[in-house]
């Protein structure tokens, strides 16, 4: 069911709470996607609390809205919020990345139903969205597909095929987030591929699309209701997240793959309870 | 109407009567229509090709469970396995290089590994278009049955093909069907052949020689099979159209009454039906003379089938000549 009785400020404090709990899962292992897990927790929070219509008794319920994490990797604030959500269990997130565990680094289907397909090869979760959502269109679900990729990940060539696809049959029932943190393993992404502008060369393909603070709370949640308005055109909201956003000494520190020590653990913890209170 | 068979053409030639033909289930078009006609979960995807993947039928006739998707099949089996995660059994069609080593990424990963309901079909297996190196498919068998989960049958040829469509729908899991297009008048004086996923067939019983054949080497298999009498060779020939699982079973035991084994198929040597059993007679303890007759490790050129047969090894008189040089060891 969709949870739309969050207040603004609401979703921001469970976008606090995602965060904290990103600091205590990447702390523990010494180095992982901190600054991507920061940047984004504020779209999770956004899609877990106010957007996806799921059910926690019954994960396969069929008439669920998909979520699809293409990029797979940035799994902390992803179980963080399944965990908040009631999706899974709060004690998993003690096991992120713990040798047998589901939760590994890039999610996979192990998890259960709710990771809707086994990305991290990247490129491929688009696709599976199209096909989900012309499944879906074709046995008349009100059930919708969303699709979160990262930035980097528009280099594959496949994301256009399916870009290309989505536009064509005019897949109005799917929605894209683009995490456009400019992050990527090699560094900037502008240094490696220029990409902008992303939003114009989407709308080429037969897709509405806007570009928006991928941190602040109203504008997300005010794209999310555009875009399940939008009739006859999947949906693209460009989402630009500052990485480790929320923790001021992390904040635009480009790492794909961050080492934070116990201190600055501390420190980030610190500096997330006073935004909460 | 020229009776020529297409399949030298790789598919490309008219094939317009099969909707006039009398209902048959000698071609996979018709096949896979009829099995959609009964069982609303079937949806088919096509990547360009509905013609020479015989899917114009259920175009036709099921538009709402046709989705063209373009030459992209990177996406289209992306989009099959998000379909078979909504409760569709998707079949994606292309020719068998494309919906194989040109997504094999794709497959793995969204198709093998979810173990989902999504069916590979593909068509101009092996050496048998003109159209070149970059349509001919030699190491699809090999890439397919390395992947876990997948089941790999190439049929025989028309006569088999309706059993194989009904296999695959029946299996729960991801399929690789390799085929080859039928001809515009597909021959009706050989009987209708059964199939069952990890069974092979023997079809011809001898004692001297096994050939282990499938595809379209069942058929110079068959002929190899009766030159061989001439040379006072009495041989078996089994089709084994289950690639994977395989027949280990069958094949170990002919392995075990028969003096001589050899595998043909229009694919290579090398991780194909010659490895399988090699794997398999070892595995099994059965230490026949053996040899594989198949593409030998080369890239070929786009000619005629017949041509390429005999430039590359896959005639009847290779099997022939592949067996009197094991006979005279």
């Amino acid at each position: 069911m969709r949870l739309n009785h969050y207040s603004l400020a609401e979703l921001e404090a469970r976008a606090t709470a995602l965060r904290r709990h990103v600091v205590r899962m990447v702390a523990r292992l010494k180095i992982g996607y901190l600054q991507q897990g920061l940047g984004a927790a504020d779209l999770f929070a956004a899609l877990y609390f106010s957007e996806l219509q799921l059910s926690e008794t019954d994960p396969a319920w069929a008439e669920r809205d998909r979520f699809i994490l293409s990029t797979a990797h940035n799994t902390a604030v992803f179980y963080a919020t399944m965990a908040e959500r009631g999706l899974i269990p709060m004690t998993a997130l003690d096991d992120y990345t713990v040798d047998g565990s589901p939760y590994e680094v890039n999610a996979s289907e192990r998890v259960g139903p709710l990771v809707e397909a086994t990305c991290g090869s990247l490129g491929q979760g688009l696709s599976v969205a199209v096909g989900m959502a012309l499944a879906l269109r074709r046995k008349g679900s009100r059930a919708r597909v969303y699709v979160v990729l990262g930035d980097g990940e528009l280099q594959e060539g496949q994301v256009w095929e399916a870009a290309l696809s989505a536009g064509g049959f005019g897949l109005d029932n799917l929605c894209m987030i683009i995490d456009r943190n400019f992050m990527q393993v090699e560094g900037h992404t502008d240094k490696v591929v220029t990409m902008d502008p992303i939003g114009a060369k989407f709308e080429a393909f037969g897709w509405a699309a806007e570009e928006i603070d991928g941190n602040d709370m109203s504008a997300i949640v005010t794209a999310l209701d555009a875009a399940r308005a939008c009739r006859g055109k999947p949906y693209l909201i460009v989402a630009r997240t500052l990485a480790g956003a929320g923790v001021d000494f992390l904040e635009g520190r480009l790492s794909h793959l961050a080492r934070i020590t116990p201190e600055d653990a501390d420190r980030a913890l610190a500096r997330l309870e006073g935004a909460a209170s | 109407m020229s009776d020529t068979p297409i399949r030298t053409m790789g598919g490309f030639a008219d094939a317009r009567d099969h909707r006039h033909e009398a209902l048959n289930s000698r071609t996979y078009g018709r096949a896979l229509l009829a099995e959609a006609r009964a069982d609303p979960r079937i949806v088919c995807l096509g990547a360009d090709l509905s013609q020479p993947t015989e899917t114009f039928l259920f175009r036709d006739e099921l538009p709402d469970r046709f989705f063209m998707m373009g030459i992209q099949e990177a996406n289209m089996v992306g989009a099959a396995a998000g379909m078979a995660r909504c409760g569709d059994v998707a079949f994606a069609h292309s020719f068998c290089v494309f919906i194989t080593r040109r997504v094999y990424d794709q497959v793995a990963m969204q198709v093998a590994y979810p173990r989902l309901p999504v069916k590979l079909a593909g068509f101009i297996p092996g050496l048998t278009t003109p159209l070149g190196v970059s349509h001919q498919a030699t190491d699809d068998i090999a890439l397919m049955r390395a992947l876990p989960n997948m089941t790999v049958i190439e049929p025989s040829g028309p006569e088999q093909v309706a059993a194989v469509v009904r296999a695959a729908v029946d299996h729960p899991g991801p399929v690789y069907l390799r085929m080859q297009v039928a001809a515009a008048r597909p021959d009706e004086t050989t009987p209708l052949q059964t199939f069952e996923i990890g069974r092979g067939h023997v079809l011809r019983h001898g004692e001297d020689v096994a050939l282990l054949a499938c595809g379209r080497m069942v058929e110079a298999s068959l002929a190899a099979a009766a030159r061989l009498a001439d040379h006072g060779l009495s041989v078996t020939v089994a089709n084994m159209a289950s690639l994977k699982p395989y027949d280990t079973d069958l094949a170990v035991s002919l392995a075990r009454r028969h003096r001589i084994v050899v595998t043909a198929e229009n694919h290579s040597v090398i991780g194909g039906l010659g490895s399988m059993t090699a794997e398999a007679l070892m595995l099994g303890g059965a230490t026949p003379r053996f040899g594989m007759v198949g593409v030998q490790d080369v890239f070929a050129e786009g000619a005629t089938t017949e041509y390429l047969a005999e430039q590359y090894g896959l005639t009847p008189n290779h099997i022939v000549q592949k067996v009197l040089s094991l006979h005279t060891l």
